[in-house]
């Protein structure tokens, strides 16, 4: 009996519904100390003074550090541009400037609050055009002096922190030529990632290593961070992993690991743990940049795209994590599915006084997608085409060629999804059945599988269960407590709840990329279908001595080792691990697994890349929404998915994706925004006014999984989980400018806006009613 | 320094009694002062539910509770709700609908939902969707949340 694609119980089920999990948050550690960290009041500004030694002597305090306490480095995922506390500049408001230890949490941030610090205000850099202009302050003045944190150095200068651009030539002949040229500019704000677990962090400094507790997507990245901010080598830092309450990719880059591990050395060993309130998380927190993109097409008459420019100036706040080399993503974008001439691609990352911002789920797709798939619709509108028939005409098909130069071999995947979501909400009776106020939205997305790589350790026990021993977390999705669960299931032939996934420790589980881009269940599953193959020909060999028959003639199936054919001519295979155990030694497989990247042109563009998209999906969304003419608020009445994930490994762990990836779409579409204000302050500050999709909200998502299965994938899995948030923006935008008659064209699109629009395009609007002024 | 006060409350069965600050919040009493760290912390502010529990019968935010101010009041938490090792059927409905992921909300959302079906044992989706508007989840898109309470609803009807 397989148990691939079948609904199994999530292995930590139990504990969570129990309340008997232990969060990062709720982690704890005898004669522990806690901390808090002195933030930057001010988006930018010099210091003119700190005084720590009031702090110091108030009760209950172990320790107070400031930036002369740590070591003089800078540190960095990609560019290593930061201190672990602010020096003489403060970049950002929220920026680290000191930490406190102390005996209670209250005595700490008491102390942090007692610190002396004055700040001389300088004038922010926020606008994102303007931070380029020549005479602009700088965020970096010393930016020349940072290094990447490995590899050559890649295109920036000044107040832009990474520039990719591709300019293939035929680009302006083909403007010259144009029947019409379409411009657009698209404006999409910050969207915070708002798991519900604050980051945290427990820090202990003993024989002389680095142990960090935290609950993370990526506990290797935390080691070589905190190596890096302390100037240790990245096995002096050990990172355990404990059961994590959200992430979408917020938790992929240290935040208060390295504080908590400096305090504890500094207070002698002690265990310190640090936690953000909600506030500091959502000012601090790398949430998804705001960005500006410009589109322009020239067109022929029959709407083929003979050319398009695609410039997008994204937010890089005041330090850069991940994104400069996100920055090329827009590469991978420009054309979104559809057939087009040369592509001229200009992506600029710029600092600002802002917080850092980093990955979100979609990385940098979600905005692109938003403006290509709204500029789709505006050339069809202007050439008077339907919206969905325009879209099949200039679909891409199997072997279509990128403007990085990968070929995709199964794009006609594409075709069968607009099929499918035809086939759940037909087009024509969307259309026929309209009313005012009503609109409807289609658009589709390509998008990859993150390729890094991933190993597993499969441990029989003497009993027959087995532990897979790996970095990887499982962060709610079920990846790990489904995916990996079944895989290993599957392959040994026994039940999943006889498989125990251990939780991440960087000293006991190879190197993991962690929960990102959606790899886990293809990339661990893959290895540690790999381990198990190898646990597979161990007890095929030792039960061939007891069973008395080849070890070729064997196979492990339904608990057992037994003659293939002969059912009645088997062992348990508890017993052959018992056997095994005595004879030749434990049992155990190992596995590793990457994803080659697909071959692409190197001299597509410059710049920092993403090469190209390993393990293609592709992606189909139609929204039907309805726009109250009073409020201005647009309620998502129907949302249809139809999307490629080679084969369900887990029914419930794919819809869930779904599920909640198109809910924070929506949210991104409507209302979830960090505003940020002309001095570089956030004005939304906590989760009342950061407004989170509510049950209320959403309706159920229609959902059309498509299967075709990849070869090199575990049980033929791809990546699943990240896409499903790609298209929400696109698809709504496009819904509720189809209602209004009128092109919507910033994120989120708040009730303001619709109003406004209504009232300036009232002659458009598809309404049998008089339109109220 | 404040004075500290001396409250007791009886919290899944269990007599709890401590000396405590002022100020604490009900919720770092249970968490940190009787371990109880089933209740979740996503705001301390009242907006996201996930330290929702049950005093004296009706849902509280222990968040924006002072532990002094339940001083003699009978707590439910989520550790409270199984007996022993048997989950109780809202429980076992969140388990086998997939009503989580993260598992951040789910103490909240279980506390919400045992005092809703105890009012309204017959719950419509639109019904149990306005009981959990006050509960945030950011993982799920509440469609198996809604599912899980109405299974259990059946279940206990049954
Ligand atoms: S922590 Fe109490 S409502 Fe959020
Ligand atoms: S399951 Fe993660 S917040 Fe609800």
């Amino acid at each position: 009996m397989t148990v691939i694609g079948e609904r199994v119980p999530r292995s930590d089920g139990q504990t969570k519904v129990s309340g008997e999990a232990i969060y990062g948050v709720d982690y704890a550690e005898p004669g522990m100390l806690w901390g808090a960290l002195l933030r930057s009041p001010v988006s930018a500004g010099r210091i003119t003074r700190l005084d720590t030694t009031a702090a110091a002597a108030m009760p209950g305090v172990h320790a107070v550090l400031t930036a002369a306490d740590a070591p003089d480095v800078h540190a960095g995922w990609v560019l290593r541009d930061q201190r672990l506390f602010a020096t003489d500049a403060v970049r950002y408001e929220g920026q680290p400037i000191a930490a406190v230890a102390a005996d209670t949490l209250a005595q700490a941030r008491a102390a942090a609050a007692a610190i002396v610090l004055e700040i001389e205000p300088l004038p922010a850099v926020v606008d994102l055009v303007r931070a380029m202009a020549p005479d602009s302050p700088l965020v970096h003045p010393g930016w020349e002096s940072y290094v990447p944190a490995a590899g050559p150095d890649f295109p920036r200068r000044g107040n832009i922190a990474a520039e990719c651009i591709a300019d293939p030539p035929g680009v302006d002949e083909a403007f010259a030529r144009a029947h019409r040229v379409i411009s657009d500019e698209f404006v999409a704000q910050r969207q915070y990632q708002a798991y519900i677990e604050p980051k945290s962090a427990v820090g202990i400094f003993r024989d002389g290593r680095y142990t960090v507790h935290t609950a993370h997507q990526f506990p290797y990245n935390v080691r070589d961070r905190v190596s890096q901010f302390l100037d240790v080598r990245p096995s002096a830092v050990r990172v355990v992993g404990h059961t994590i309450g959200g992430g979408f990719g917020a938790k992929l880059d240290a935040s208060l690991e390295p504080y908590a591990a400096l305090l504890s050395k500094v207070v002698g060993g002690s265990a310190v743990k640090l936690v953000n309130t909600r506030t500091e998380d959502l000012l601090t927190c790398p949430c998804r940049e705001n960005a500006l993109t410009r589109l322009r097409s020239a067109v022929d008459a029959d709407g083929n795209i003979l050319a398009r420019e695609l410039e997008v100036i994204a937010d890089n706040g005041a330090y850069s994590g991940e994104m400069p080399w996100l920055a090329s993503i827009a590469l991978h974008c420009a054309r979104g599915v559809y057939r087009c001439g040369p592509t001229r691609v200009v992506s600029r990352l710029m600092y600002t006084n802002t917080a850092p911002t980093g990955a979100f789920r979609g990385v940098n797709g979600t905005y692109l997608y938003h403006a290509v798939e709204r500029h789709m619709d505006h050339i069809a509108t202007e050439l008077g085409l339907d919206r969905r028939d325009y879209r099949l005409q200039q679909l891409i098909t199997d072997g279509a060629e990128m403007p990085n130069g990968q070929v995709l071999a199964d794009a006609g995947i594409l075709r069968e999804g607009f099929d499918a979501v035809e086939s759940v909400a037909p087009w024509a009776e969307l259309q026929a059945g309209r009313r005012p106020y009503r609109g409807i939205g289609i658009g589709a997305a390509w998008w990859v599988t993150n390729p890094m790589p991933g190993t597993a350790v499969v441990k029989l026990h003497e009993d027959g269960t087995v532990a897979v021993i790996t970095a990887a977390t499982d962060n709610g999705s079920g990846a790990v407590s489904m995916g990996v669960t079944q895989i290993v299931a599957e392959r040994l032939g026994i039940p999943p709840t006889d498989v125990f996934v251990t939780m991440p420790d960087t000293d006991v589980a190879g190197f993991d990329a962690g929960s990102q881009g959606s790899r886990t269940t293809r990339i661990v599953g893959k290895a540690s279908q790999l381990a198990a193959d190898e646990v597979v020909e161990k007890l095929r060999g030792v039960a061939a001595g007891l069973l008395e028959a080849a070890a070729d003639d064997l196979e492990v199936a339904d608990g057992t080792v037994r003659v293939k054919g002969v059912p009645g001519n088997s062992i348990p295979i508890a017993e052959v691990a018992v056997a095994a155990t005595n004879t030749v030694g434990p049992v155990q497989g190992t596995g590793s697994f990457v994803t080659p990247f697909p071959d692409f042109n190197p001299g597509c563009a410059t710049g920092l890349m993403f090469p190209s998209f390993p393990t293609p999906t592709y992606h189909v969304h139609l929204a039907e929404v309805e726009i109250d003419p009073v409020t201005g608020n647009v309620r998502v009445l129907r949302y249809v998915v139809a999307q490629e994930v080679g084969r369900v490994i887990s029914p419930d762990g794919t819809y869930g994706q779904v599920m909640g990836g198109v809910t924070q779409g929506i949210g991104y579409a409507l209302h979830e925004s960090l505003r940020i204000g002309e001095d570089g302050r956030y004005r939304e500050r906590t989760l009342e006014s950061y407004r989170l999709p509510l049950a209320t909200d959403i309706p159920r998502v229609e959902f059309v999984p498509l299967e075709h299965p990849d070869p090199d994938g575990p049980f033929g899995a791809k990546g699943v989980a990240e896409s499903p948030v790609l298209l929400p923006a696109a698809v709504i935008a496009n819904a509720v400018s189809d209602a209004i008659g009128a092109p919507l064209n910033h994120i989120p699109i708040i009730p303001e806006d619709v109003l406004a629009a209504i009232q300036g395009s009232a002659g458009d609007v598809r309404s049998d009613e008089e339109v109220a002024p | 320094m404040s004075d500290k006060l001396t409250v007791s409350m009886t919290i899944n069965g269990h007599t709890y009694t401590a000396d405590c600050e002022p100020r604490l919040t009900l919720a770092d009493f249970i968490r940190h002062g009787c371990g109880l760290t089933g209740t979740h912390l996503g705001c301390e502010q009242g907006v996201c539910g996930a330290c929702t529990i049950i005093v004296d019968g009706r849902t509280v935010r222990a968040c924006l509770v002072l532990a002094v101010q339940a001083d003699g009041s009978t707590i439910t938490t989520v550790e409270g709700l199984a007996r022993g090792d048997e989950l109780n059927p809202l429980q076992e409905a969140f388990w086998a609908n997939h009503g989580l992921q993260c598992g951040f909300c789910t103490p909240g959302m279980l506390m919400s939902a045992t005092e809703f079906l105890k009012a309204n044992p017959e719950p419509t989706a639109e019904e149990v969707r306005e009981c959990l508007s006050g509960n945030l989840c950011r993982c799920t898109g509440y469609d198996s949340i809604v599912k899980s309470v109405l299974d259990a609803a059946q279940k206990l009807r049954a």
